[in-house]
């Protein structure tokens, strides 16, 4: 049994990921729950998704559909929500099988000093990848991301969004400068110990976790 | 105070809807950016910092000093960019309403660092001329600001290097129309530039993602 602010988090999340466009074929959206976590159906879009199409799947599941999500939620206590996503420029990078660098001051914040696409897209390396990392790019495919709650998941998926725009377009228009790597770790340091962690203990409060 | 109650409650009401309408027109994301508009010489109403414009109230908006933006008043703790804000204002007595946000086109160029040339008569009108790129600084600090403000000479609006745009204008209004043809401007210089790159007559994000792919592709 989900609890009902978990479903109405999820439900409230796929519908922006909707309306932003970063949504796709194989898209995931997951919640922690008391008895493991809360995902879509894999057979069900995001941008058709209803409440019944809502399932709980234990931690230990080897559904093949699942197994990704599960190992990381295994791995990570701290992190309570997990999202696959599809943006087109996000899914450009991810076919390149690029890094994308420290473009934004957002993205350095948020997502950290540059988001990799895995070697490969097998469970092992995805997880692997996420074990220091809030989001990683699985190749040909999407991205994956992370969070402290489903707002920060979310968050971290719509900043990589923006940083694939201007990688991408950096291509056409002469090439990104890049942000220091020392200026871009203090950035990331002072975001997450300062800025974000009262927020997200008040945001997982509402969100149900 | 130089400014009546009731033109305060108006411009509290202003600074509200300037927040809902970027989100509105995709010109922001979640609590990032932040609008200041002018209450007098030495005074502005600025967003708080970090709250969701959607359930922002008109009395959140703090009273911030143009010439010390540690003084504040009347609302809830101001943007850490205030001094940014603050210094167009104390730089530009013409301008009355700003807005710095991080909209996805305006923010390639912010991160290639690439001025943007006149892309149309409107955009001449409005911005005043190509739009600069002010010097990179960590948020918060005195580099940023300077950089802004050096940016922003004879312009209405100019990129912060890999963060985003700043725009003023004599009101709101005029603000949220600068915003808008930098973002528009944006697009269209890098649609430009896809189709020189390719040789291609005809945009479209399949032929910049190729391109891409080809470039930077293992």
């Amino acid at each position: 049994m989900i609890e009902k602010k978990i479903k109405d988090t999820v439900l409230d999340y796929a519908a922006k990921i909707v309306a932003e466009g970063m949504n796709g074929k194989g898209d995931r959206i997951a919640m922690r729950t008391k008895n493991g976590f809360c995902v879509n159906d894999a057979k069900v879009a995001l941008d058709v998704l209803k409440e019944e199409n809502l399932i709980e799947m234990p931690l230990d599941t080897e559904d093949k559909d699942y197994i990704v999500i599960a190992r990381i939620l295994a791995k990570r206590p701290e992190v309570h929500a997990v999202l696959y996503t599809h943006a087109p420029f996000v899914c450009a990078v991810a076919r390149a099988k690029a890094t994308i660098p420290a473009v934004l001051d957002d993205m350095t914040q948020i997502v950290g000093l540059n988001c990799r696409t895995s070697k490969s897209a097998t469970t092992d390396a995805l997880v692997g990848e996420l074990k220091k990392r809030n989001s990683v790019l699985v190749p040909g495919g999407g991205a994956l991301t992370t969070g402290r709650t489903m707002d920060e998941a979310y968050t971290c998926a719509l900043v990589l969004d923006k940083a694939s725009h201007a990688y991408v377009c950096g291509s056409v228009i002469g090439g990104n400068k890049t942000i220091n790597c020392v200026e871009a770790k203090l950035m990331n340091i002072i975001y997450q110990k300062k800025y974000s962690k009262v927020n997200q203990e008040n945001i997982s409060k509402r969100e149900g976790e | 105070m130089a400014w009546t109650k009731d033109e305060e409650i108006r411009l509290r009401k202003v600074i509200k809807d300037s927040g809902v309408n970027l989100l509105k027109e995709n010109l922001v994301q979640g609590t990032w950016g932040n609008t200041a508009v002018r209450l007098d010489e030495d005074h502005m109403l600025v967003t708080p910092t970090g709250l969701d414009y959607v359930a922002l109230q008109p009395e959140d908006m703090p009273v911030v000093q143009i010439s010390d933006t540690s003084v504040w008043s009347d609302g809830k703790k101001p943007t850490s960019e205030r001094k940014i804000h603050a210094a167009i204002m104390a730089d530009r007595p013409e301008i009355n309403a700003t807005i710095h946000s991080h909209p996805v086109w305006c923010s390639v160029l912010a991160s290639a660092r690439i001025e943007l040339p006149v892309m149309s008569d409107e955009m001449q009108k409005l911005v005043g001329g190509p739009a600069r790129v002010g010097a990179y600084g960590l948020p918060g600090t005195k580099k940023i600001k300077e950089g802004t403000v050096a940016a922003m000479k004879g312009r209405n609006a100019c990129f912060m290097a890999n963060h985003g745009v700043f725009c003023a204008g004599k009101d709101m209004d005029e603000a949220f129309e600068i915003i808008r043809v930098m973002e528009k401007s944006c697009r269209e210089y890098i649609r430009q530039c896809t189709l020189k790159m390719t040789g291609q007559l005809e945009y479209s994000d399949e032929l910049l993602f190729d391109y891409f792919v080809s470039k930077y592709g293992k």
